[in-house]
């Protein structure tokens, strides 16, 4: 069996979750009442690292009542410096904590020359950007025998000196490490419309066969760009694209991202039974 | 060994705004002084607009971060809580900084604030250290915390969280402790 193939396989012996969202404090409450109407939740694993007991007894009780997929974000995958081995170890001990079918970290870095950029931030479209996010993975897959899911970021910054396309550059880092893909849609929906491209046509570019998850949210526009806010109702233009995504990708779970200005959680309990609708029309869950 | 240094000048210039400015002004120049004469090579062409918008980005992000931890702090001073946040963030986080850590970091500076200029309303402060206090015992591994405050905080936290707006000075003094017996003991609280 070829790598390729083999790689496929793995991925496709994933379990279809259906559709969640993305864990926030302000409404756990209403969210236990209502557990019902979400397939699983999403939360910010490190958050959870060194993390005082009332935050262990907080993700206990939500793994009580959900399936938890745990996302990273401070990781650091596309350092040219390497990973910080301790970190790693912290991740290992909470994803054996958590028993989660896959987890999760982005295509970019947080961490350079001391500096902590707080946020995955873009790397360069080169070869040698390749090579370092592979290393780092490798490393990582060591380290942790769970799954990888790799997520593409969103940027007004372009590096110049590229060397290939986003999506190139995307499908050459997910080759390379054997990892899936969580396509975030509303990131390339960001991206692609801020620097005049077709999101589409972005997606349509990518190893498709490799999505697993897939992550929709609002976006607002700011001094005539589109930024990825998290902080609104998901417009028309995402769904469409979200729409694109799950009639061609394997997708096993559709998970809505919020992170302020939270609405009543019935608002977004609606997104995120229209999703899992999406999942059905093109039978990728019952 | 390129990227290293590449990543090292974008993650600088994308922190540091007085850096920003001066090496947008005279690339060559700043990156010789920094010793990242190859990274600015590279980067030469980075476009001034899209790496401000990039340091705008990452601010909202940690700005958003902070703003969960301190979520009474932030609807008592309403806009003027981000207004306070752009003057703080001037500087990066230190590398291996929390989100928690932070925030506390954020109220200190917000204390610095209202000592020079005040801060309006007043009990907003005493409600910054409530929660920065409630940070430092819960992340922090402090066993003991204590805090007596000149505002009364448990009215105006219950106003706040029906939805109200405090109309008034609120002046009486709240005491708050948190302790944790053992490492592993759940955290208690009490406020006066």
């Amino acid at each position: 069996m070829g790598r390729k193939t083999e790689i496929t396989n793995l991925l496709a012996n994933l379990p279809r979750l259906g559709a969640g969202l993305s864990y926030r404090r302000p409404f756990r409450d209403e969210l236990l009442q209502r557990q019902s109407e979400v397939d699983f939740i999403e939360i910010i694993g490190d958050f959870y690292l060194d993390a005082p007991p009332e935050k262990l007894d907080e993700l206990a009780l939500l793994m009580e009542h959900f399936t938890v997929i745990p996302h990273f974000t401070t990781l650091s995958l596309g350092s040219a410096e390497g990973l910080e081995e301790r970190h790693l170890e912290k991740i290992y001990l909470l994803l054996k904590r958590i028993a989660a079918p896959w987890w999760s970290e982005h295509i970019g870095y947080t961490r350079a020359g001391g500096i902590n950029l707080g946020h995955p931030s873009p790397l360069p479209f080169t070869k040698e950007a390749v090579e370092t996010m592979a290393r780092n993975i490798i490393t990582a897959r060591r380290a942790i025998a769970t799954p990888l899911i790799l997520e593409n970021v969103c940027s007004p910054l372009i590096w110049p000196g590229a060397e290939m396309t986003e999506p190139a550059f995307i499908a050459q880092v997910l080759h390379h490490s054997g990892c899936g893909l969580l396509l975030d849609v509303t990131n390339i929906h960001a991206n692609s419309t801020n620097h005049g491209a077709s999101p589409a046509e972005f997606i349509e570019q990518l190893p498709l066969e490799r999505v697993v998850q897939v992550h929709f949210s609002g976006a607002h526009e700011s001094k005539g760009r589109l930024v990825d806010s998290r902080t609104q109702s998901v417009p028309e233009s995402i769904w469409q694209l979200l729409d694109l995504a799950v009639s061609r990708a394997p997708v096993r779970c559709i998970c809505l991202e919020r992170d302020d200005n939270l609405p009543p959680l019935p608002e977004m309990l609606w997104e995120v039974e229209r999703a899992r609708a999406l999942g059905r029309l093109y039978k990728r869950w019952n | 060994m390129e990227l290293a240094l590449q990543q090292k000048l974008v993650a600088r210039l994308a922190t540091d705004r007085e850096f920003r400015e001066k090496f947008f002004a005279d690339p060559a120049r700043v990156a010789a002084t920094e010793g990242l004469t190859v990274a600015a090579e590279t980067l030469s062409t980075l476009h001034h607009e899209q790496m401000r918008q990039f340091a705008r980005l990452l601010r909202t992000r940690r700005l958003a971060q902070v703003a969960l931890r301190l979520p009474l702090t932030r609807k008592a001073l309403g806009q003027r809580f981000a207004d306070s946040f752009r003057n703080y963030a001037v500087n990066p986080p230190a590398a291996g900084q929390r989100p928690s850590e932070d925030a506390i970091a954020f109220v200190k500076h917000l204390e610095a604030q209202a000592a020079e200029k005040g801060l309006e309303p007043a009990w907003a402060l005493s409600l910054a250290r409530y929660e920065a206090g409630r940070l430092a015992a819960e992340w922090h591994n402090q066993r003991l915390v204590i805090r007596l405050l000149p505002h009364d905080v448990k009215r105006l936290a219950t106003l706040m969280a029906a939805g109200e707006v405090p109309l008034g000075d609120y002046r009486r003094s709240s005491l708050a402790v948190w302790w944790r017996p053992t490492v592993a003991s759940r955290l208690k609280h009490w406020l006066s």
